[in-house]
């Protein structure tokens, strides 16, 4: 360890081996103060919240504001995207919910991110996703499939909370 | 002459330059601290890929935990303050001076009002104990069983300027963020923020 060290004032013997006493040394034992160094340390990388949350801005339709009459888009153009239990995503494509459309079920991840693009690819510019979720859904299958929008550079997609009568059929029905 | 002896003494290390590092170092995390604040419930969010960073002041933070629980909060002590008293006159409740201190070092709470003033006579420790029910939350504007929309509306009265953030845990489930939305939607509040973890895109994704 560290330790006053002894060595300082030599060379002044002016021989007859007299005894002198030891001259103190000037050096400062730092051991405690590293110490006291690396705990305040420790604490302050324990206290704080290192990587720093970020966050996604959600634009909601205005609820209040007065429908205006818009022509309703062609089911041919929509993707319909269902987020079931268990992290299961189900979507239909091309078709309404009332004209028998193949329900496809998928996984979250690239699974999901493949069928976005194909359908994508097929429509063009006009391609518009309807999020779905259903009360089985987690909030984390919402983030998921909203960051998914972001990544597949979607940019019409709307969220609606609220599934038709033919919708529930759907599910009912495809879904044992 | 004396016999010169070879100097006995134990193994010294020289500290200064490793208490120089540690009080670099030191100094470098107090000043980049950011301290974690003790919230009512401990909530991990889902990731996404958004680079957007929250705002640290002028911020309201709605949070739900993975039972549906929701907690509010808002960043000022001083917006607490008048954001209670605001609530106060809603409910018909005046709140000491007493309260009003321990009110506005809450970062976050979820109790209902009727529950509240006792709630704020227990002691920090036992505040922190307890487990608090959440706040009362659902889709319609009954002052009483949606207590969230004028939490809201009161804090938004004390501070004008407040972004909205929500905070998710990963297992809520969908109906309890929806009536929070609705809450929301009905203040004709239409933008707002998702707390997120950070996660890196996928390889060849650029943002444009």
């Amino acid at each position: 360890m560290a330790e006053i060290d002894s060595g300082g004032g030599g060379g002044k013997h002016k021989g007859g081996g007299k005894v002198r006493g030891k001259k103190a040394s000037t050096r400062v034992d730092m051991t405690p103060m590293v110490d006291l160094g690396f705990l305040l340390i420790t604490f302050f990388i324990l206290a704080t919240t290192l990587n720093k949350p970020t966050s996604m801005t959600l634009n909601v339709p205005d609820k209040t504001e007065k429908q205006e009459e818009t022509e309703p888009i062609k089911a041919s153009k929509v993707m319909t995207v269902f987020l079931g239990q268990n992290n299961e995503v189900h979507y239909i494509f091309g078709k309404a919910a009332n004209e028998n459309p193949d329900l496809k079920t998928v996984r979250f991840g690239q699974e999901l991110r493949d069928a976005i693009q194909t359908n994508k690819s097929k429509v063009g510019a006009d391609f518009v996703v309807v999020i779905k979720p259903t009360t089985k859904s987690t909030y984390r299958n919402m983030v998921d499939i909203l960051d998914e929008m972001a990544i597949t550079k979607t940019k019409r997609y709307a969220l609606v909370d609220q599934l038709t009568p033919d919708e529930n059929k759907l599910i009912a029905d495809k879904l044992k | 002459m004396p016999i010169v002896k070879p100097k006995r003494s134990r193994p010294t290390t020289d500290m200064t330059a490793m208490c120089d590092m540690a009080f670099m170092l030191l100094s470098f995390f107090i000043m980049t601290a950011q301290f974690k604040q003790n919230d009512a419930a401990s909530i991990e969010t889902p990731t996404s890929i958004s680079g957007i960073k929250v705002p640290d002041t002028d911020i309201m933070t709605i949070s739900l935990d993975k039972a549906g629980k929701v907690f509010f909060g808002i960043d000022n002590q001083e917006h607490r303050v008048a954001m209670l008293d605001n609530i106060g006159e809603v409910y018909g409740m005046t709140f000491s001076d007493r309260e009003k201190k321990a009110f506005s070092l809450m970062p976050n709470f979820g109790m209902p009002v009727n529950q509240l003033k006792s709630f704020l006579a227990l002691r920090p420790e036992q505040q922190k104990a307890l487990k608090q029910p959440g706040m009362p939350v659902d889709s319609s504007a009954n002052p009483q069983t949606n207590q969230l929309a004028q939490w809201i509306f009161n804090a938004r009265k004390a501070n004008n300027n407040l972004r909205i953030a929500v905070k998710g845990d990963n297992l809520s489930k969908f109906p309890s963020f929806k009536n929070v939305l609705s809450s929301l939607q009905s203040q004709n509040i239409n933008k707002f923020n998702l707390i997120t973890g950070s996660e890196a895109p996928p390889a060849g994704w650029t943002n444009d």
